[in-house]
């Protein structure tokens, strides 16, 4: 037995057993990730957004999701960091129009770095409110946020099959790397290439175990009385169960609808006035001025 | 009228030279338990995908003869009406849950049958009751042991009270506590309920007591029909089907051949024991 | 030495289950073993551990020399203990049914030529005819991928082999044909045989010893005779010996073996009793009609 029934992986992420994010409806959920995941895109202030990023650990904090959880994140996050700040260093572009300064004996530009600050802090946001998302949602809200957004019941329930179909293959994917270490297969003596190589052979256990799968879950849904269209038999519109239990309630009303107008009010501002522009943003102006930049 | 009418059936797979069955005849009665037994690729399985009708409509093949449930002709039926009369559990728990937590999957198929919502909350509470998944409901199926999801799948089907049930080889797949599991379950079903079981099974010892009759397909074809005890006592016609009967009835049909024993053969632990004990205290 | 030491055996899962909680267990060369137990007994890590496809959490594992912990022996453990699937379709690497058989070969390093040996060799022993060597394993049926993929591991001719549940799903003659074969390769070929399984008639007929695990722990250890005689401890694991060995433990009282394992000897045995008990009260009845009192005819049931 896993110890400590505090938090419980899913498929997406690991979610805590009880969190004050549940008494909200899936859909207001939903319209969280969209707004939080979204809206950074309009702003290129990164103080903003650094902030937004301060609000969301909050809110994971009081969402009850330990942090240790998210601790795989960090090789991610560090890494595109690594990737975006190099290849702004590397390749500034235009130098003759940019602001030079010295570091450390290297020779860097302000604008192109200071662009990479801010496109990364803003990736950064995004990715959060994702992860936040993940976090406190598990398969069967995002399903049910779906449907109460009226999304057909095909593709709401094509997607739900497509993650327990995942799900399934990542348990046969363990089973069939033991397989191949059974073989001798000696993965820590391989090189890059030959490891790459090896992702493709991986093909022919998974695709071997996904058809005789397909076939089964075609009969099992068959078996069901399912039909392609997802109505009932008995004509008419399907009803939905699960999804009529989650209710919405005045909280659901008043924080979605305010994240929608707050939304709306971000992307408005951003394109009509130069409030979130790159220019706009007292940090830069103090940084540029301590590297001794115009 | 009987609840299953096969009449000359013969199906063969596309792609294949033989047939998987050929002029198969066979009636079961409604409320019977039949046990269906045979070597591997004997076309048990084809005979029990025909009577539920994924045989013509989710397999592709030629198909002569017919099959009939409750008067209908399986050909001519939907995918929602025969769900409705007929319910089947296949031997993978795996790939025959879908959905991501256990109540959605007990709701499916509930759904796609136009099951009336006032009334799903009820099924769903009676079908987890009697296969015991009634606190499983809200785990997502990566969470829960084989055995445990072969229950839920019994508890899909039976939760839109089809008036047959079908399970292909259900417990081939689990641990012996889930074989037991399975095997009190449909116990249970066909005591309280008035449902037609089906039952194709390697596992003779589990069913054999439960059955009303056994089915023997050998080959593309039905060769016997009969009672268990009575199926179960022809040791040489099994052995050369590679048939095992449950021990002890091939225990007490060696001690019946000599006269030592006079009797019925038992089918079960406790009959066999009973039966044991009365002979060798009278012969002190 | 013994082929297989484990000592202290513990093993944790990445999300926290305790699959094995200290495991001591020594498996000799040419043993017969069964490991049984319910689902999340630990039955299926430890026969991991013991192939080193699972390292230890604590404890070793030592197979023929080589601890299992140790970095880089991946080709070490392959050519001494192999493991076999319990879906060919995990085990399913090439499109050719002879590469297949080679390909662990091929990952030893094994010359061309000596690699074509192995692969005959094994095909030979395991049953695959030739022709089917150009075949794609994936349009094969269940038993001769199951033959495909034991041969594939006779290929690196190790000392132990690991069967996860050979039997499953199979029908009474595919059974018995697997386990034969298993026999042979453990009388004649003199090879260490582990099954995983959860059917009792084909432990009780074919394994010398059965371990059974409880929890992570080892709850059983022995002769499977012996261990199939303690009823009561294997229930903690939802074990049942097989239903003739449960008739002769309800009968022991009335003079029958307890400790058969299958329904020949529970036959011999019930016959023995009643035969002697014919013959006792033959003689009683002998003896009495010599009496004065006669205590009237014996009755007798041949």
């Amino acid at each position: 037995m896993p110890q400590a029934e505090i938090a419980k992986k899913t498929l997406l992420g690991v979610v805590p057993v009880s969190s004050p994010f549940y008494a909200f409806h899936p859909v207001t959920r939903l319209t969280m990730l969209v707004f939080l995941s979204v809206a950074p895109l309009f702003i290129d202030v990164p103080e903003i957004n650094l902030v937004l990023i301060g609000v969301m650990f909050g809110l994971l904090r009081w969402g009850r999701v330990r942090l240790m959880d998210l601790r795989k994140y960090t090789p991610l996050v560090v890494t595109v960091a690594l990737f975006m700040f190099t290849i702004a260093f590397v390749s500034p572009g235009d130098t003759e129009r940019l602001s030079r300064f010295e570091l450390a004996g290297l020779t860097f530009y302000f604008e192109p770095m200071w662009w990479a600050f801010v496109s990364y802090v803003r990736l950064m946001a995004m990715l959060l409110g994702a992860i936040l998302y993940f976090s406190t949602n598990r398969e069967r809200d995002v399903l049910v946020a779906l449907r109460s957004l009226r999304v057909p019941y095909p593709v709401s329930y094509t997607v739900g099959l497509s993650l327990r179909s995942a799900g399934m293959f990542m348990q046969d994917f363990a089973t069939i790397r033991e397989a191949e270490q059974a073989r001798a297969l000696d993965l820590e003596s391989m090189s890059l290439r030959d490891k790459l190589k090896l992702y493709t052979m991986y093909t022919v256990p998974l695709f071997a175990v996904a058809l005789r799968r397909a076939d089964e879950i075609s009969t099992a849904l068959f078996a069901r009385g399912y039909t392609l269209s997802g109505r009932p038999g008995t004509g008419g519109k399907r009803t939905d169960y699960i999804r009529d239990r989650f209710v919405m309630r005045p909280a659901d009303w008043l924080v979605s609808l305010a994240l929608i107008a707050l939304f709306v009010a971000i992307a408005i501002i951003g394109r009509t006035t130069g409030l979130f522009a790159v220019e706009a943003s007292p940090l830069r102006a103090i940084v540029a001025a301590a590297l001794g930049v115009a | 009228m009987n609840a299953v009418e096969v009449r000359d059936l013969t199906w063969r797979y596309e792609h294949t030279t033989r047939p998987a069955l050929e002029g198969v005849n066979l009636d079961i009665v409604e409320r019977e338990f039949v046990l269906v037994v045979g070597p591997n690729e004997a076309g048990k399985t084809t005979l029990v995908a025909a009577i539920k009708g994924i045989i013509p409509h989710s397999m592709s093949g030629i198909l002569k003869g017919e099959v009939r449930v409750f008067g209908e002709r399986v050909e001519d039926m939907k995918a929602p009406p025969l769900a409705r009369q007929i319910g089947m559990v296949f031997a993978d728990p795996e790939s025959q849950f879908t959905a991501l937590t256990v109540e959605e999957e007990i709701v499916f198929g509930l759904e796609n049958i136009g099951w009336p919502p006032a009334g799903i909350e009820r099924q769903v509470r009676w079908a987890a009751e009697v296969t015991d998944v009634a606190d499983l409901l809200d785990k997502p199926p990566y969470d829960i042991s084989g055995g445990q999801k072969q229950r839920v799948a019994i508890a899909s089907v039976i939760a839109m009270e089809p008036r047959i049930l079908i399970l292909d080889e259900p417990t081939s797949m689990i641990d012996p506590l889930g074989k037991d599991q399975v095997r009190d379950i449909c116990a249970e079903l066909k005591r309280e309920r008035e449902m037609t079981i089906i039952v194709v099974e390697h596992n003779i010892e589990a069913f054999a007591p439960l059955a009303d009759k056994v089915v023997v397909v050998n080959d593309g074809h039905v060769e016997r029909v009969g009672p268990p005890a009575e199926l179960f006592a022809e040791i040489e016609y099994l052995a050369a089907r590679d048939l095992a009967p449950p021990q002890v009835t091939t225990l007490f049909e060696r001690l019946r051949r000599p006269g030592r024993y006079v009797g019925e053969l038992p089918l079960t632990d406790e009959a066999g024991i009973a039966a044991g004990r009365r002979l060798l205290e009278a012969a002190r | 030495m013994s082929l297989i030491e484990v000592a202290g055996l513990t093993y944790t899962y990445a999300d926290g289950t305790q699959a094995l909680r200290g495991v001591d267990l020594e498996v000799g060369e040419g043993e017969f073993v069964a490991f049984i137990g319910q689902n999340g007994s630990g039955k299926t890590t430890l026969s991991k551990c013991l192939a080193g496809l699972l390292r230890p959490t604590a404890g070793r594992v030592v197979v023929d020399g080589v601890d299992t912990s140790g970095k880089g022996v991946t080709k070490e453990l392959a050519r001494r203990i192999g493991y076999v699937f319990q879906n060919p379709d995990h085990q399913l690497f090439n499109s050719r049914v002879a590469d297949e058989i080679a390909y662990g070969p091929r990952n030893l390093g094994l010359p061309d030529e000596e690699r074509e040996r192995v692969v005959q060799e094994a095909a030979g022993v395991a049953g695959v005819r030739a022709e089917l060597f150009d075949e794609h394993p994936f349009f094969l049926t269940k038993g001769l991928r199951q033959r495909v993929a034991i041969a594939s591991t006779l290929a690196m001719r190790p000392k132990a082999i690991i069967v996860d549940e050979p039997t499953t799903g199979q029908d009474h003659r595919q059974s018995v044909e697997i386990m034969e074969f298993l026999v042979h390769l453990w009388r004649i070929e003199g090879h260490t045989i582990v099954i995983v399984t959860h059917e009792m008639p084909i432990v009780a007929a074919y394994a010398q010893r059965v371990v059974a695990l409880c929890q992570g722990r080892i709850l059983l250890d022995g002769p499977t005779r012996e261990v199939f005689a303690q009823s009561d401890a294997l229930r903690q694991t939802f074990v049942k010996p097989p239903q003739a060995t449960r008739l002769a433990q309800a009968w022991r009282d009335l003079g029958v073996a307890p400790d058969v394992l299958s329904v020949e000897e529970l036959h011999d045995s019930v016959a023995g009793v009643l035969a002697s008990r014919v013959a006792r009260a033959a003689a009683e009845a002998a003896a009495s009609e010599r009496s004065p009192e006669g205590h009237g005819m014996s009755r007798g049931t041949a």
